[in-house]
């Protein structure tokens, strides 16, 4: 768009280095604006963060391990053999993906009456959504670390440098894919719509509820393998990296971390891509 | 004034142009995209086009215009959140745009976190707020309620916050749009106060409002805008003068109020090759005056030359006290409209020449206070959409007083009192 970028107004560019610098305080005032009015005039309050997987974790547990018999690999080399355990160190990484994207993709539109009457960049809405649930992760996984070293009597807390970097990584790809669902949103209200539909899918067809070996290696599907095909969606690999350093306590085979760091990279550089494509006129659709 | 350089223009709009869509079916769909292959039917509207200004450093100014004219859409793409289609809009300096107090608080909040939160969005640091943040909360005058959740708050109390926090970031170009008129009288006086210390400090300032009083009174120079183009642009008088009698025009661009039409007041001015010949007052018994009673009958009467003119006329007049407030504005519609046509017949009647059309405004109650007034005569063609001739202060003339109870203010109410 050559005509646009030749029209581009003074207001931004004189604006701009002040903004770089101010960008962190309006990131957490949103974050914490976000975080405090998530559960004001709840009687439980933050229990309700708690209550969420917790209830996912018996649910989930009793149906596919108690009742469909799903058996949890065992933990190599950490010896742990417990589906509790083995489903939750994907399912709290799995719930920011779900909650992240799904507040993103509101972000925008709900804000639509300060998108109209004031400047800011406007990419630290869906950005301050997910920071919002990335706090509520890190408690989470923190609670998480205790739970295992305490019922398990192992200790995972040296692989806590890989989780953050793993944790790191996802935030950036979620932040990605945050921008771009939050900006198409606002031109097509169909992408909410749309992201209900596909998350649940998208969770069955992830290695969370079940190990990654019960899927078949030995048919086909258009000339590629069932395997082969299930790993091309990149949160495959972040639940096994997740499963490799919280449950199995080694390091994530290379090939994952260049498959993590690949798809953060693109969904990143996508989600910007779009999102300062759809960015002008956003004031006028929101 | 850190940011800003001198020598450039503290708002400079070259060429700027903004066009909307307009969706004949604003509920469309992805499904709907995909199947026309993506294209969506709409229409172009310009709200503006081809807006050239410059609004120097310290300079307060003022944008009027009808409802619809793009005086908003203007404010909007100068606060950066319209982008230009065409042209170009700059702005030198640190920004805050009063378009909607208050338009960040989040209603479960405390007033304290929305001043943090509606400040960062502002732009400001949370130091700069926290260095702020007892003036910010003393100019609202909510120390008490600070605590408390917004949402508990009355309209009042939610835009004075709003506008304390936007007021406090200490912008060097402030936009506002019509929100003077918050809160109590008190709270207004200071907004207003406010606005004079931001002016004496050199701030520059640009107001879009309706209220041409507050636009004559605050402003040093005013740009009429009317269907997204320029109208006129000048001192502040001339420009709200023109608008108010719907003539077009650049005003000579004096900067300091000079009258660039030249001096003389009154009929004078008027020459042979003027479409208007005369005007003046006439009393209930036809006879020429120059003075009228306060809530006393009066004839405004216009003469033009009809034959000069050429095509059907519109006259407008505008009533001004002698202090520029704008007091009222008419123009005779169709009432006219004819009169070019079978004007043999009228200007026999009145026996003063060819071509010489004498319209009268009948008004039987001079509703205004006494005091010293000026009359302004503009005559358009049939469609009001050119102006063919313009006089502004054309005639001045006295309304004495005629009630024997002491009156103050802009109208006279002609009332009676009655006690029981």
């Amino acid at each position: 768009m050559p005509a646009s970028r030749r029209v581009r107004s003074t207001t931004r560019r004189s604006r701009r280095d002040l903004v770089r610098l101010l960008q962190v305080d309006l990131l957490v005032n949103l974050t914490l604006r976000d975080l405090r009015s998530k559960y004001k005039r709840s009687a439980l309050g933050w229990t309700w963060s708690v209550l969420n997987p917790l209830v996912a974790v018996v649910v989930y547990s009793a149906v596919f391990s108690v009742f469909l018999r799903i058996q949890p690999t065992t933990g190599d080399p950490s010896g742990i053999r417990s589906y509790a355990v083995f489903l939750l160190v994907t399912l709290l990484p799995w719930q920011f993906h779900v909650t992240s994207l799904t507040e993103a993709t509101r972000s925008i539109t709900a804000n639509g009456p300060l998108i109209t009457k004031i400047w800011f960049p406007r990419w630290v809405l869906p950005t301050s959504s997910v920071l919002a649930r990335f706090l509520t992760l890190l408690v989470e996984m923190a609670v998480l670390l205790v739970l295992i070293a305490v019922i398990e009597g192992h200790y995972a807390f040296a692989w806590i440098p890989v989780v953050l970097v793993l944790m790191a990584l996802q935030l950036l790809f979620t932040i990605g894919l945050a921008l771009m669902v939050g900006a198409a949103n606002v031109y097509f209200r169909d992408v909410q719509h749309f992201l209900g539909v596909a998350l649940a899918p998208w969770m069955f067809l992830t290695p969370i509820l079940y190990p990654l070996d019960m899927v078949p290696t030995d048919r086909e599907f258009l000339g590629m393998g069932y395997r082969t095909l299930y790993q091309l969606n990149p949160m495959v690999s972040w639940a096994e990296a997740y499963r490799n350093a919280l449950y199995d306590l080694r390091f994530p085979s290379i090939e994952r971390w260049l498959a993590i760091v690949g798809a953060t990279v693109v969904v990143l550089a996508l989600g910007a891509a779009l999102f300062r494509r759809l960015e002008p006129r956003m004031a006028e659709e929101v | 004034m850190d940011g800003s350089r001198p020598g450039r223009p503290a708002v400079s709009l070259d060429g700027l142009g903004k066009k909307f869509r307009l969706t004949h079916d604003r509920n469309w769909t992805l499904k709907a995209t995909v199947l026309n292959g993506h294209r969506t039917r709409y229409e172009e509207f310009w709200a503006l086009r081809d807006l050239t200004l410059d609004v120097d450093h310290g300079d307060t100014f003022g944008i009027i215009g009808g409802n619809g004219s793009g005086k908003s859409t203007l404010l909007k793409v100068l606060a950066g959140i319209l982008r230009p289609d065409e042209g170009r809009a700059s702005v030198d300096g640190r920004l805050s745009a009063l378009l909607e107090l208050g338009a960040g608080f989040h209603p479960e909040l405390t007033g304290r976190e929305n001043v943090y939160l509606n400040g960062a969005i502002l732009g400001f640091t949370s130091r700069d707020i926290r260095r702020r943040f007892d003036d910010i909360v003393g100019f609202a005058e909510l120390d008490r309620f600070i605590d408390e959740p917004v949402r508990n708050y009355s309209s009042g109390m939610y835009v004075r916050l709003g506008f304390s926090v936007a007021i406090h970031v200490e912008p060097e170009v402030l936009l506002v749009d019509e929100v003077l008129a918050v809160g109590d009288l008190s709270f207004q006086k200071r907004c207003l106060d406010r606005f004079a210390r931001l002016k004496a400090e050199g701030r520059t300032i640009v107001v879009v409002s309706h209220d041409l009083d507050m636009v004559g009174w605050l402003c040093d120079r005013t740009a009429w805008i009317q269907n997204g183009a320029l109208r006129a642009v000048g001192p502040s008088a001339e420009v709200i003068d023109r608008f108010a009698t719907g003539a077009e025009g650049t005003v000579g661009d004096g900067g300091n109020g000079s009258d660039p039409t030249g001096g003389g007041l009154g009929l004078e001015r008027l020459s042979s090759d003027d479409l208007v010949r005369s005007v003046g007052l006439v009393d209930p018994n036809g006879h020429p005056t120059a003075t009228v009673g306060s809530g006393r009958p009066v004839r405004f009467r216009v003469r033009y030359d009809a034959d000069a003119a050429g095509e059907p006329v519109t006259v407008a007049l505008g009533l001004y006290r002698a202090d520029g407030t704008h007091v009222a504005s008419i123009n005779s519609g169709a009432a006219t409209r004819g009169v070019s046509h079978d004007r043999s017949t009228t200007a026999a009647d009145h026996g003063d020449g060819a071509g010489i059309v004498e319209v009268d405004y009948d008004v039987p109650t001079l509703p205004v206070q006494p005091g010293t007034y000026e009359l302004s005569v503009a005559l358009h063609d049939a469609t009001m959409r050119k102006v063919l001739e313009r006089h502004t202060h054309l005639l001045r003339f006295e309304v004495e007083p005629t009630g024997v109870d002491p009156q103050n203010g802009l109208v006279a109410l002609g009332g009676t009192w009655a006690a029981r």
